[in-house]
């Protein structure tokens, strides 16, 4: 078990880092082409490689809701990010098992579970339009991590409320 | 808190300091400083034992309550 290495800790603060830039540029990216299909005719669907002629007649307006669909999961990335830099800063701090992680803990559950509800949503907007693409099929993996995540904010409650009681003792 | 530690009481009685009963006992003169002045929130039965073997008392004179404090929160 102490086989864990704590270079996983060391490396996961760039990585993050990372994450979080690549996720604001992507959010800037779809929020740009969002506003420009207001405005330019036709842009971006053709440039995208889709056939408006071929398809259904609300597919803009499907593609638009997608598009939207991935801002907020862009948003909710960007808070997990946050709050799991947050945790890995902790542990940097050498204070990492308080209720605060805990609640991060939860709140990147409930995260994670908004982007699967969110991918969700976008199957079922494409697959309503019969939008060309794969959207993504099932997977047990996002739900299962959805589950360890709430999990996992549970057991670091309870072991920062047992390290409390700890405190102060002689 | 309501629990009293008369740890200054037995420690005159026994001719003793609190840097001597530390060394004695091999708790931290820190720990023992932290119990002495009523900061401590628990104690181990270890440390029960080690106190009262080394002053030679029992619990129940190194301990105690009372109710006219405030508890603790």
């Amino acid at each position: 078990m102490n086989a864990i290495p704590a270079s996983a800790l060391v490396v996961a603060r760039p990585v993050i880092l990372g994450l979080t830039v690549l996720n604001l540029l992507y959010a800037a990216s779809i929020a740009i082409l969002l506003g420009a299909s207001f405005f330019l005719e036709g842009w971006p669907w053709k440039q995208l490689g889709f056939d408006l002629a071929t398809m259904h007649p609300l597919a803009p307006g499907g593609l638009r809701a997608i598009m939207a669909v991935g801002l907020a999961a862009a948003a909710t990335v960007h808070t997990i990010l946050r709050n799991l830099q947050a945790i890995v800063d902790s542990v940097r701090g050498g204070d990492s098992f308080v209720l605060r992680n805990a609640q991060r803990l939860n709140a990147i559950a409930w995260g994670v579970l908004a982007i699967e509800l969110l991918r969700l949503a976008v199957m079922a907007i494409a697959s309503a339009l019969s939008l060309p693409g794969n959207m993504g099929g099932y997977s047990p993996a996002p739900w299962l991590a959805v589950l360890l995540l709430f999990v996992l904010s549970g057991v670091f409650a309870q072991g920062a409320r047992m390290r409390t009681d700890l405190e102060g003792t002689v | 808190m309501a629990i009293v530690v008369r740890l200054d009481e037995l420690l005159h009685a026994r001719r003793m300091t609190l840097t001597e009963l530390a060394a004695r006992i091999d708790i931290t003169l820190a720990n023992l400083s932290i119990l002495k002045t009523g900061k401590a929130r628990a104690i181990r039965f270890s440390t029960l034992e080690a106190i009262c073997t080394a002053l030679d008392c029992q619990p129940g004179e190194l301990l105690a309550h009372d109710p006219t404090l405030p508890a603790q929160d």
